[in-house]
């Protein structure tokens, strides 16, 4: 076991899955020589050649659609956007292409391909460089979208992704690149595609999360025990296909829920959530399905009191749970 | 005079290229022509449904560069490849079932009429984005350069995909890392109603792969001969790593942009100079003349090729529809089976 930050697990699992599969390749702006912006490909240049860390110009549009060709020709691209508010030429190739291949060739091609974005606020990062924007995929059935809060699972969902045989789009926020540090195995792991974790357990709120609003709501959580509060925390991890079982088990129990989410409110990954727990287990409610969520604005402002106003908080998240529980 | 002479009846020997290819390519293009030809018949017998995009009069573009690539050559097609998918050898069956979206079609009815693509043969089935294959096309060859494999993909699309933005990056990154790729561009002078006049500034399409470090040529592409030999010299470029060619051939499509567009927007004399020019009749003409080709062969191939498309028509007419059902199929791999609404109950 070794203490590692969130960064370090995406770089590791790069790495090691490199190392495993020669079908595995990088692709992206400033990747290679530079070791990415963040540098969560450093040293994989000089380990393992040009061919296979490539520093690609700046053309989001091939980056997308190159690796949907190669993955079609049996390689494993491992694509990086380097931020998810620059992933928007590439939407024809992830929409049409890397979503739709399986689909519309009756399961001819395929596509295994993974494509990392880095997003997220928190970070002072202004207008282009803080957005989340999951939610645009996360309506678009053919894609997998994960979005880890740990070490652990960066790691772990990172290399299920690259070994699946379905394209993934892998969010890491920037905010967790140095902030979190956890202890992981030496040894290969993996983390199940489709299932969430159970942070912490109680029985009279569930809070549903994921990303770096995981770690917001285990503030709340903390606040909220020595309350006398006690919480299921559910963290999502894989946004598509959502964990319908876990989620519908804690509120069945629990009854009550809030919805952690990033993103403006409006056609989030909340939304469906929400709309599934009242169509389907409405019965089991005793409160209002409530939602936390980035404000309905076009995109998070840069000026520090605007961004922390855009962003959910522990005390928004608090708020919103006990007024639940007061419902 | 004599010099005309001599260009109109070339010998074997100035053609350069063996019988068996010049047979072969002009069996591929009237096997193209007639197979498009009854799929307009069929379409408007209401036959099936969609509409259906005729390559009638641009075959060469297609016949030409297809003909001799091995299986394993990819070739990444736009909506007017039939002539490709003839030419690679993809069976009839399958290139009338994708037509009639029937069970038996290659993608279970999924896409459209004229999505024609078979991975045994390497093509990839169309998307209707425009370009959208010549970027796919080029991340396989990316991924042959990787895995270093001397296969090749040819990449098809008109003049008016080299408009959009995506098709400069894919072109960009080929001639950055000369990739096993051949660009072959189809210009017939109409982007559906627009003319090539109102797609960019500059006459020759080619002339756009100088901005990418790799040669472009502009060629008849009504002249399936010339079609092949530059294609031939361009593919043997692509395998040895001598990187991307973007091949310009000027041609004409007869019909609409589909078969429900009358084409009002173009000059009848316009198309009575391109049908002067018809690839078929030319190539045919220049068969006969060789000696090659005879009034009687003509005559058994055509009804050779008329019996191969009945039986095809014949066997996808008889062929069901997949069941509604298999719009749930191919979402993606078996680890994740798709929910299925239908079965869910209303709260009570």
């Amino acid at each position: 076991m070794k203490k590692v930050t969130f960064i370090d697990a995406i770089t590791q699992a790069l790495d090691e899955e490199m190392e495993r599969d020669k079908r595995v390749f990088l692709i992206g702006e400033d990747i290679g020589i530079y070791g990415g912006v963040f540098k969560a490909t450093k040293g994989l240049l000089d380990k393992y050649g040009a061919e296979r860390v490539i520093d690609s110009p700046i053309s989001e549009v091939y980056i997308a659609g190159g690796s949907v060709g190669a993955a079609m020709v049996g390689l494993r691209p491992v694509p990086e956007i380097q931020f998810a508010d620059f992933i928007t030429p590439s939407m024809d190739q992830i929409i049409q292409q890397m979503a739709k291949m399986r689909y519309r060739t009756g399961g001819q091609w395929t596509c295994p391909m993974t494509v990392r974005v880095c997003c997220g606020a928190d970070i002072g990062g202004g207008l282009y460089h803080s957005q989340t924007n999951e939610q645009w995929f996360f309506s678009q059935p053919g894609l997998i979208v994960v979005m880890p809060a740990t070490p652990y699972d960066a790691k772990g969902l990172l290399k299920s992704a690259i070994r699946g045989d379905d394209p993934v789009i892998y969010y890491e926020h920037k905010r967790l690149y140095r902030w979190i540090k956890e202890e992981i195995p030496d040894d290969d792991f993996t983390v199940p595609i489709g299932k969430a974790a159970l942070r912490n357990k109680g029985d009279n709120i569930t809070i549903v999360t994921y990303g770096l609003m995981y770690h917001r709501s285990l503030e709340a959580v903390k606040g909220l025990e020595k309350e006398g509060i006690s919480v299921d925390l559910i963290d999502l991890r894989t946004l598509l296909p959502w964990d319908r079982e876990m989620v519908f088990e804690s509120v069945k129990k629990t009854s009550k829920v809030v919805l952690v989410q990033e993103s403006p409110k409006t056609g989030g990954v909340m939304a469906e959530i929400s709309a599934a727990i009242t169509e389907e287990i409405f019965d089991y409610l005793d409160a209002p399905v409530t939602r936390v969520c980035g404000l309905d604005v076009p995109v998070v402002p840069f000026a520090p009191p605007m961004e922390h106003f855009f962003l959910p908080n522990a005390e928004k998240i608090t708020k919103a749970v006990k007024e639940v529980l007061e419902y | 005079m004599p010099a005309k002479k001599q260009a109109e009846k070339p010998t074997l020997k100035q053609i350069g290229l063996p019988q068996e290819t010049l047979l072969g390519l002009y069996t591929n293009l009237l096997k193209t022509r007639m197979l498009d030809e009854r799929f307009r018949k069929l379409f408007r017998q209401g036959r099936f449904a969609g509409t259906y995009f005729s390559a009638v009069g641009q075959e060469a573009t297609t016949v030409g560069p297809t003909y001799g690539l091995r299986d394993e050559d990819i070739i990444a097609p736009s909506h007017r490849e039939i002539g490709a998918n003839v030419t690679k050898g993809v069976p009839l069956e399958k290139i009338v079932a994708q037509v009639y979206a029937r069970i038996n079609s290659p993608d279970k009815g999924k896409s459209h009429p004229c999505h024609y693509g078979w991975r045994p043969k390497g093509i990839i089935t169309p998307a209707s984005t425009v370009a959208g294959q010549t970027i796919i096309g080029t991340g396989c060859a990316m991924g042959f350069q990787i895995q270093k494999k001397d296969n090749v993909v040819l990449a098809f699309f008109g003049e008016g995909s080299t408009s959009r933005g995506g098709w400069h990056e894919a072109l960009n990154y080929a001639g950055i890392h000369k990739l096993p790729v051949v660009y072959i561009c189809q210009n017939n002078l109409w982007a559906e109603s627009v003319p090539s006049t109102l797609q960019a500034g500059i006459k020759d399409f080619s002339d756009r792969s100088k901005a990418y470090g790799f040669p472009g040529v502009a060629i008849d592409g009504n002249d399936v001969i010339e079609v092949h030999k530059t294609a031939v010299k361009a593919i043997k470029r692509a395998r040895t790593g001598e990187g991307p060619t973007l091949i310009e051939c000027k041609t004409y499509r007869w019909y609409g942009h589909s078969d429900i567009d009358p084409a009002d927007y173009r000059t009848k004399e316009e198309l009575e100079e391109w049908k002067k020019k018809d690839p078929i009749a030319r190539a045919e003409k220049l068969l006969m003349s060789l000696k090659i080709l005879t009034t009687h062969k003509r005559e058994a191939l055509v009804e050779q090729i008329g019996k191969e498309i009945d039986e095809a028509v014949n066997i996808c007419e008889n062929e069901k529809y997949a069941e509604p059902e298999e719009a749930y199929n191919d979402v993606y791999s078996e680890q994740f089976p798709v929910r299925r609404y239908e079965d869910q109950e209303v709260s009570s």
